[in-house]
């Protein structure tokens, strides 16, 4: 087959040009920046830089400060997925089942989604606020010595709460669309075939659903990992002791507040090696498993 | 093995609009029964209430003397071929056939010789392994037929299986389907608005229209005495020519167009306003000026085995539609002399469609 051979001109290249200046301004620069960075050590004032190898690196990879907030975030991102993930599935489906003011539920169930991480981040302190947080109050009042400002733990409940509440509007929309794209008359072929509507669920509507869960998967593993830099930083900056600082979170501190710009590049180096990594994971080994 | 009872089964859906209005129906053992009718008649509704996808609002089906208002369709022992396949995407064909049975409990051996068995009968041996997608539409109805075979129903249940199809096909698979039914004595109702379908496949026939059954009884019976006008215009292709008519005084005769007098042999009050129904196919053609119909060309469509001329009949130009054997050449404005006998030509009451 002979191929259709187009003239060449400069017109496509423009059309891709504002792209990929944004990309190279936004992305390819100041990675290669941080990169660059990464084997500086600067004074704190900025003025004189000496180049160090791999010695921000070691220093990264030795810290126990790191090391933690590299396990929170892991733990953190699971979790928010999951979590996420699994309420949202559980609404779509309960959503999807409502006939009478099915639209009313849905509109609610996705009002969410119009808030900003910061703004969720704002919500949840006023909930967890010692002195008047509704939330907190709630919990103490139940007999659990709830106290984000000092147990690590009940901080990290709190930041997960936040972030999993934020998510779960974008994946309950995402969720209710792909049970809406189940043809009606495959369900009642399966109403036909098999009575338990629990079995119903798992061997049929659970694996149509693969391709919206995997994407899902995909994105809010993304958005654990970096879009909730608003919400913790607005509820508890990292606190207590940097125990809920993400990586994220925790290169913006080293490197802002802590002006230690070697060390917060080597981490936002290593952050960007991990994320692909987990990217090439993802699409390796649980995309295959997705019927599409 | 199973009769199905329908006790003035009815539909009321909630915003109140009534889709059955109260059909009584007995299905015979092994019977192959054909709900025909135009959209929106409620054959689909019908089929979908004896499955249990729809609930029963009035009145009582049973399948073999127990009534299944508030069984789960799953355990009806009924089983259903869609318009659309609805074949599980994500599993091969062996397993879209396994499904129900996994389900029932049946052990690995079992089902294994089941699925291979219909997958024998219906030449599907090759493809198991594939999933639905890799399939061609004929191949894909075979899958859910094999689906539907595996389980040995009671009940066999068809929602129009045949329209995604195309014709050639449609054929094939008509034939398949009545081989198979036949050959399995599983008692079946079928859903169809194509009334070919309906014919060819039927040992019974219900015509159905808004939601009642208009008449029920053996394909022939119903096109030879269709019971309403309704369903003498649905059966047979093309459509019964209707025209206004009025019975002479003397009983013999009924008047159509301007004044065409036409024999009659009904025992029918004298004077009465009546429609007069005649089939495309009985009418016959007669040397110039011999037939008392006489009717201007308007169109004609040739098949090769038959012909189809479309006639303007009488001062109000009335549709007539003809039915010939064979190839014709007739002239746009030819006039065309015709007759009719006495024993098809069918009345229908004016105001209630009603066979008189």
């Amino acid at each position: 087959m002979k191929r259709v051979q187009f003239e060449h001109s400069a017109v496509p290249y423009l059309f891709i040009a504002p792209q990929i200046l944004i990309i190279s301004i936004f992305f390819l620069w100041p990675a290669a920046q941080a990169l660059y960075q990464s084997f500086l050590l600067e004074d704190a004032f900025g003025l004189s830089s000496q180049f160090v190898w791999f010695r921000n690196f070691e220093d990264v990879l030795s810290s126990s400060s790191w090391t933690r907030s590299a396990i929170f975030t892991v733990v953190f991102s699971v979790l928010v997925s999951v979590l996420s993930i699994a309420i949202s599935l559980f609404l779509a489906v309960r959503a999807d089942e409502v006939i009478r003011g099915a639209k009313s539920y849905k509109t609610l169930l996705m009002w969410g989604y119009a808030v900003a991480p910061p703004v969720a981040g704002l919500l949840g302190n006023m909930m967890f606020n010692p002195l008047m947080g509704d939330l907190y109050m709630a919990f103490n009042s139940f007999g659990f010595e709830f106290n984000h400002i000092q147990n690590a733990n009940d901080a990290a409940f709190v930041v997960i709460l936040i972030a999993v509440w934020k998510q779960v509007s974008v994946n309950f929309i995402f969720f209710l669309s792909g049970l809406q794209g189940i043809p009606k008359s495959v369900q009642e072929a399966a109403t036909l075939d098999c009575k338990s509507p629990e079995r119903r669920f798992w061997t049929i509507t659970f694996p149509l659903l693969a391709p919206t869960t995997f994407f899902l998967l995909v994105i809010n593993l993304t958005y654990a990992f970096f879009e909730t830099f608003g919400i913790i930083d607005v509820s508890t900056k990292g606190a207590p002791g940097g125990s809920t600082a993400t990586l994220v979170y925790k290169v913006y501190v080293d490197g802002f507040l802590g002006a230690d710009m070697g060390g917060s590049a080597a981490q936002s180096v290593l952050l960007m090696i991990m994320v692909s990594v987990l990217t090439v994971f993802q699409f390796r080994f649980i995309e295959r498993k997705v019927h599409y | 093995m199973a009769t199905v009872t329908l006790n003035q089964a009815q539909k009321t859906y909630t915003n109140g609009f009534k889709a059955i209005h109260g059909i009584d129906l007995k299905i015979e053992d092994g019977e192959f029964t054909v709900l025909v009718g135009p959209s929106g008649c409620g054959k689909s509704t019908l089929l979908r209430m004896i499955a249990g996808l729809e609930s029963i609002t009035d009145g009582e089906i049973s399948i073999d003397d127990k009534v299944v208002n508030k069984v789960a369709p799953a355990d009806r022992d009924i089983a259903m071929v869609f318009q659309n396949y609805a074949l599980y995407p994500h599993m091969n064909n062996y397993d879209n056939m396994a499904y129900g049975l996994k389900n029932r409990g049946y052990s690995k051996a079992e089902i294994d010789t089941k699925v291979r068995e219909a997958a024998r009968i219906l030449q599907l041996e090759d493809h198991l392994d594939r999933k639905p997608r890799q399939l061609s539409g004929g191949q894909r109805q075979r899958v859910a037929m094999g689906r539907a075979i595996v389980r040995q129903p009671k009940v066999f249940l068809f929602d129009e299986p045949l329209s995604n199809l195309d014709a050639k096909l449609r054929v094939d698979m008509r034939l398949e389907i009545k081989n198979l039914q036949q050959r399995l004595g599983i008692t079946s109702v079928y859903v169809t608005h194509d009334q070919v379908e309906a014919m060819t496949l039927a040992d019974r026939l219900i015509v159905m229209n808004g939601g009642v059954a208009e008449q029920i009884g053996t394909p022939i019976d119903i096109y030879e005495k269709p019971a309403s006008q309704f369903v003498a215009g649905f059966i047979g292709s093309p459509a019964m020519n209707f025209l206004k008519g009025k019975v002479s005084d003397d009983k013999k005769h009924v008047t159509v167009g301007d004044g065409v007098m036409l024999d009659l042999d009904h025992d029918i009050e004298a004077g009465r306003d009546v429609t007069v129904g005649i089939r495309p196919e009985h009418l016959e053609l007669l040397k110039d000026g011999e037939g008392r119909i006489n009717a201007g060309v308007r169109m004609v469509e040739s098949l090769g085995a038959e012909t189809l001329a479309y006639l303007d009949f009488g001062a109000n130009a009335d549709n007539v539609t003809l039915r010939l054997q064979g190839t014709h050449q007739f002239k746009k404005g030819e006039k065309l002399s015709l007759s009719v006998p006495v024993d098809k030509i069918h009345l229908f009451d004016i105001e209630s469609g009603k066979r008189l």
